[in-house]
């Protein structure tokens, strides 16, 4: 496992190409996802929900095998902690999630993959219907099409608070959290001293997402 | 990882938070202006849009709704509200959906719900949807003409002329075999002797009932008053009885006088006579009565006659 690769003189790579792409892409698919439901375009919405599948898959992994930033044992922290952080008002520095965005993560790791697991299960009440929904009867399949919806408006509300929160921390705090998660790299001054970030290779998070994949497809076919 | 932070922002925390409030308010009022259904929800929630409600004897409530309930609701309606349009109370049905309202009273060809229920089947924007029940052109009738009539919640159902009549809806009770065992327990015995004796005369009324009809009318003149005694122990449960053309006669009087359910009684072609039609004065629940070719005379029947029974020809053969 290589480490800091990309480190310069005034910067210091703290997020590694799987976890920024992992990131963007979900913006990219709950985006897609909400405009094909709303559309009515529902095998797009399907694909966009079959996807967001494998790359939570593929993140659950990462979490356990990924690199140093990447990890829930870096970034999940018990509740007495997070309280104490929010409490000192953002008082100490991370290089990778501080305690606060840790349970954020987590948060939205959890909706999202009831999200779509409930939308595997569910139907449009014309002539889609979600590739799990005959495995249960239409009033289960129709109830769990409602926690879809009632899901949905939950992702919402966590992504406002995670917009406020990354927000918070650039104008209020002065810390850019938004450019390191596209380039990957912090300024120094922003990292604490001495932080030890272990990189996984890259071909360990193609494999993971390779196995997310098949996992998605067991479950279509 | 953790040391301490040395940059500061460029804004105060409150004044962060400040902007944050406005931001989000502008976001709202942006998707209010955009989602009609969005700001129906929002001022719903507020307080601030009043809810009315139909009348319940309104032509809404008799006529229109039930389309809705069995046409629409499924879809859009408390479990699913495909394009965010609730048909299951009159507020929602004025209110519209994503795209506004979908009725605009007085003017049933601008409203987007008679447009899509008037498109052809096969058409995507077809509603009901393929695979659904489609409306008759008689329920499209009454949505279009309670729209041209203003879409009202209190105008009376008799208040629109010219709309289709409705059609009864018929409900058949739900079948409790167990019940019906129950029921028939009593008559098993006397049943299954009657059956072996007289083959294909006594049979039940239906298969959720314990009510026996009695039909000997195939049996001609072998039957014989001798052979109608040997039912009295049915006599509470058969409900009709047929003895056309049997060799019954007024010696039977009696025994039919005990028929106590009786309802329908045909005595074509018998030697019966007045005697037999006094006695079915006892019958409370007697409501058709054959006669043709029997010796009853007018005077006898009269009495029946005028407490409502039916009765079939006139007697008096000779």
């Amino acid at each position: 496992m290589p480490t800091d690769p990309g480190a310069t003189e005034d910067r210091i790579r703290v997020w590694d190409a799987p976890t920024r792409l992992f990131h963007w892409s979900i913006v990219a698919l709950v985006f897609l996802s909400w405009l094909s439901a709303d559309q009515g375009y529902m095998t797009v919405h399907l694909w966009s929900g079959l996807t967001l599948l494998a790359l939570l898959l593929f993140r659950l992994g990462w979490g356990l095998m990924g690199s140093t930033t990447a990890r829930f044992s870096d970034f999940l922290h018990p509740p007495r902690k997070v309280i104490a952080y929010l409490k000192s008002g953002g008082g100490l520095l991370h290089a990778g999630h501080n305690p606060a965005s840790g349970l954020m993560v987590i948060a939205l790791l959890a909706v999202l993959l009831a999200q779509v697991l409930t939308g595997l299960f569910g139907n449009d009440g014309l002539k889609f219907s979600g590739p799990l929904a005959l495995l249960v009867s239409d009033d289960v399949s129709d109830q769990l099409t409602r926690i879809h919806g009632i899901i949905f408006n939950i992702i919402l509300a966590l992504v406002w608070l995670h917009v406020v929160a990354v927000g918070f921390y650039h104008f209020v705090k002065g810390d850019n959290l938004v450019a390191p998660m596209v380039s990957g790299k912090k300024r120094r001054t922003r990292v604490p001293e001495g932080a030890n970030i272990i990189f996984a290779h890259p071909v360990l998070a193609v494999g993971l997402l390779l196995a997310s994949a098949a996992v998605v497809a067991w479950i279509l076919f | 990882m953790a040391s301490e932070p040395h940059a500061s922002g460029y804004l105060s925390a409150p004044l962060y938070l400040l902007c944050v409030a406005l931001v989000t308010g502008v976001a709202i009022a942006t998707a209010m202006a955009l989602r009609p259904a969005f700001a129906h929800k929002m001022l719903e929630m507020t307080g601030l849009e009043a809810m009315p409600q139909a009348v319940p004897n309104s032509f809404y409530a008799a006529r229109v709704a039930p389309l809705f309930a069995q046409h629409c609701i499924s879809c859009h309606g408390e479990t699913r509200q495909k394009a965010e349009l609730w048909l299951d109370s009159y507020a929602f049905v004025l209110r519209g959906g994503r795209h506004g309202a979908v009725i605009h009273p007085r003017d049933p060809k601008t409203s987007e719900l008679m447009t899509r229920i008037t498109l052809p089947a096969g058409d995507d924007k077809a509603m009901p949807p393929e695979g659904k029940t489609p409306l008759s052109p008689d329920d499209v009738t009454v949505i279009r003409l309670w729209i041209a009539a203003g879409a009202s919640p209190t105008m009376p159902a008799a208040a629109i002329k010219g709309v289709p009549q409705l059609v009864a809806e018929v409900t058949f009770p739900d079948l409790d075999p167990a019940g019906t065992r129950r029921r028939r327990a009593p008559l098993a015995n006397v049943m299954q002797q009657l059956s072996a004796r007289y083959p294909g005369v006594a049979a039940y009324e239906s298969r959720n009932s314990a009510d026996l009809e009695l039909n000997a009318a195939l049996r001609g003149a072998t039957f014989t008053d001798t052979d109608l005694k040997a039912f009295l122990p049915l006599h509470d449960h058969i409900v009709h009885m047929d003895l056309s053309g049997t060799a019954i006669t007024d010696a039977s009087a009696q025994a039919l006088a005990q028929m106590t359910a009786l309802q329908t009684l045909r005595l074509t072609n018998t030697k019966t006579g007045d005697a037999t039609i006094s006695a079915l004065a006892a019958l409370k629940s007697l409501k058709f009565l054959t006669v043709t070719g029997t010796h009853a005379t007018g005077p006898a029947l009269a009495p029946l006659s005028k407490r409502g029974v039916t009765i079939h020809g006139d007697g008096d053969a000779d």
